[in-house]
């Protein structure tokens, strides 16, 4: 009690400014910890260095185990032996998509004491000889071995014997009806992907003795009605996937929440045992036909769905969505439906987060129509359709926009209230969509006038352009967008002088210049210098990397001269840079002309010229 | 043990500064080595700054002093290192990056997460 004298009022109010910048000082910048574990996973003589120290990690805290794990491996600098040290602290494990990984890797894998997750997705050359190595795994939780399509039922005998599974992902491997089966013996499993695996009705009446099954997926399977028929069965199922299957009439247990139907063609859906409505939440019926579409929504409790994915179903009205009031992401992209139907949207739009209306046949009078009536909405597409200039102001009348794709529109940036009256930019209508952070306007026709307005949208934070008519004062303009992290400025007229010239926003992190066709890979890298921040994506990238990368001895060279330009521009952005621009574009075109002749071989030219390696074009 | 080792103090100390973040606190090592370094550069750390503003105060802070008996005296003193390294980061006058030995990384590792930092 007596430590309030110590902190009256006032005093606890004027500690906020001073405990706050040091916040952001410990919070927005890297911790420490994470600097240590960067350090530790920089390549392999670091590695090499602490391991000298230590022989295992027993006393590393699992998530700083993990972490440090997670690292090495997107570093590429794991090799077998060097999982030993991880053996008592590491307790999830994630090496998806490593081909590296085999039956060495796992014996290692398989004796680690406390490993819970296990994540091998992809692990080509995981094979039914390497999972023998994980049977006795007995704090095993998780094991993803999707599309590890050496494993077949033989691997999948070693795997039953991990009693302790609770979630299973097996979809793409080679199992057959038999390997299924065996799976009844885990009976701790909740989730369970069987996707991909042309499992018939017999094993999966055999998974009926799976009593905690949340989560179940069978899509591709080649389950007919009957075989469906046991589903009602898993009277804990939530989850049920049965994209591209055959089953048209499907009885649901009382706990089912999310379905996927899609590319099925669907006559019913309800309860076995009760003429009550499904209660589901989730319905994504993308592509699916439907017998009779009244009825098989007569079957579905209307207020209980939130989200709705019916893409590509060919509808061409909407009086099934009539009670979906509570809907919160509804997908209608590639349908028939007309400005006509969206009445039915306005209806039910109180609460609609998410609208994809892409690919439809709806004009701005559709805007018209939804205008006011979605006040939550927070993302919208309408690409690919007839919207034009009239539709923004209605747009921007939907007060929590932040995601809006108008990509394959005819959106010109500007509309005129008569003929030959003045245009009027369309775009500025965005301004009071505060929370507007991605745009997407590829395709679409606008030219470079009306981009300056885009550079005043406060919380902009991507924005995708792509268009034959834009130039260097387009770019130039969007300097001003002061969040902007990603932009893309495909397709357009940039020239090397232009890209230069721009002054990108101090927030840019990705640059995608693909299909600017006059940048020379000179402008390109010597932006990429001036700016080592911003990753830039252009056809000419991989050209430039694979000439940086492919001579080690010449990494250390380009490392330091990196240096030497990032200080330069620093110091004064443009006089030392453009010196050195001219001075290596003569050595360039030497060096492209010697190759011309075959005269040398690159690497000999190399080692006379001294070139920045950066600069070479090989192929 | 004991010796007495002085983190370089910050170039301009605030004028006037909050009771609560002026003065100096001491670390001490595993070994028994003591750091006496200013209660700002402490609080960088969260563990450390819980200690020092926690109405009822630990015992040990209450004396001014935090005992590490898991942390060694060469990867505390770059904790003090870093202590101020960030201080000066997050203001803006250092920008070169904290240098990190491949040897001690785990070491030093353990002991930010201990520190909470």
């Amino acid at each position: 009690m007596g430590s309030r004298h110590f902190l009256p009022p006032a005093t606890t109010q004027s500690i906020v400014p001073t405990v706050a910048p040091m916040a952001s000082a410990t919070g927005g910048e890297l911790r420490l910890v994470d600097r240590c574990i960067d350090a530790a996973a920089r390549d392999a003589l670091t590695v090499e260095a602490w391991r000298r120290q230590r022989r295992s990690l027993e006393r590393l805290p699992a998530q700083l185990a993990d972490a440090l794990f997670r690292r090495l491996a997107a570093r590429r600098v794991l090799f077998p032996s060097l999982l030993e040290v991880f053996k008592w602290s590491v307790e999830e494990v994630d090496l998806s998509g490593s081909l590296a990984v085999d039956a060495e890797w796992l014996s290692y894998l398989g004796s680690f004491r406390y490993l819970r997750v296990l994540k091998l997705a992809d692990c080509k050359n995981v094979d039914n000889g390497a999972v023998w190595s994980l049977a006795g795994m007995n704090t095993l939780k998780e094991l993803d071995l999707s599309r590890c399509s050496k494993i077949s039922d033989a691997g999948l005998r070693h795997i039953v014997a991990i009693q302790s599974l609770e979630k299973l992902r097996l979809s793409g491997t080679k199992l057959t009806d038999n390997g299924v089966m065996l799976i009844s013996s885990l009976t701790n499993l909740s989730f369970l992907d069987l996707g991909g695996i042309r499992i018939t009705d017999k094993p999966l009446r055999s998974l009926q003795v799976l009593t905690r099954l949340e989560h179940l997926d069978i899509w591709g399977s080649e389950i007919t009605n009957e075989g469906a028929s046991v589903l009602k069965a898993f009277t804990g199922l939530r989850f049920l996937n049965l994209y591209w299957t055959s089953v048209n009439h499907l009885s649901v247990p009382p706990t089912m929440r999310c379905l996927n139907m899609s590319k099925c063609k669907i006559h019913s859906i309800c309860y076995e045992d009760s003429e009550a409505p499904v209660a589901l939440e989730n319905f994504i019926v993308s592509e699916a036909e439907f017998g009779n579409i009244d009825k098989v929504f007569s079957g579905i409790q209307a207020d209980s769905l939130l989200y709705l994915d019916m893409s590509g179903c060919d509808l061409s009205n909407l009086y099934f969505m009539e009670k979906m009031k509570n809907l919160e992401h509804l997908d209608l992209s590639s349908n028939r439906i007309t400005d006509d139907a969206i009445e039915h949207i306005a209806k039910v739009g109180s609460n609609l987060k998410y609208l994809s209306l892409k690919g439809t046949g709806i004009t701005s009078q559709a805007l018209c129509v939804l205008a006011g009536t979605v006040p939550n909405l927070t993302s919208l597409s309408l690409s690919h359709t007839k919207i034009d200039d009239s539709a923004l102001a209605y747009v921007s009348m939907m007060p929590l926009l932040s995601t809006i794709d108008l990509s394959h529109t005819s959106i010109k940036g500007f509309a005129r209230a008569e003929v030959n009256a003045d245009k009027i930019l369309s775009m500025s209508a965005f301004e009071h969509l505060k929370y507007l952070e991605s745009l997407n306007l590829e395709d679409t026709p606008l030219s470079a006038e009306v981009i300056p307005p885009l550079g005043l949208f406060a919380a902009l934070k991507y924005l995708y352009l792509k268009s034959d008519f834009l130039s260097d004062p387009a770019l130039h303009a969007l300097s001003a967008a002061s969040n902007l992290i990603h932009l893309g400025f495909c397709g357009n007229i940039l020239s090397s002088s232009g890209l230069l010239q721009f002054v990108p926003p101090a927030t840019l992190r990705v640059l995608d210049l693909r299909g600017c066709w006059i940048l020379t890979g000179d402008a390109v890298s010597t932006f990429c210098m001036r700016h080592p921040m911003i990753e830039v994506r252009h056809e000419l990238m991989q050209e430039l990397k694979a000439n940086s990368v492919g001579r080690s001895q010449l990494k250390a060279r380009q490392s330091q001269q990196a240096k030497a330009k990032v200080a330069n521009s620093f110091a004064g952005p443009s006089r030392l840079p453009n010196i050195r621009f001219v001075d290596e574009r003569i050595k360039y075109n030497k060096e492209e002309m010697m190759e011309l002749q075959n005269l040398v071989k690159p690497n000999s030219v190399m080692h006379g010229v001294r070139l920045p390696p950066e600069l070479r074009r090989l192929t | 043990m004991v010796g007495k080792g002085e983190a370089p103090a910050p170039r301009d100390p605030e004028e006037e500064e909050e009771e609560d973040t002026g003065g100096v606190v001491k670390l001490i090592s595993a070994e028994g080595f003591e750091f006496v370094i200013d209660k700002k550069a402490a609080m960088v750390s969260n563990t450390l700054r819980n200690m020092l503003t926690s109405p009822g105060g630990f015992s040990e802070t209450r004396q001014g002093e935090v005992r590490f008996p898991e942390i060694s005296t060469h990867i505390l003193e770059k904790i003090c290192q870093y202590f101020y390294w960030s201080l000066h980061y997050s203001s803006g006058q250092e920008t070169a990056e904290f240098p990190i030995e491949p040897e001690i990384t785990l070491d030093l590792m353990m002991a930010a997460n201990y520190l909470d930092t």
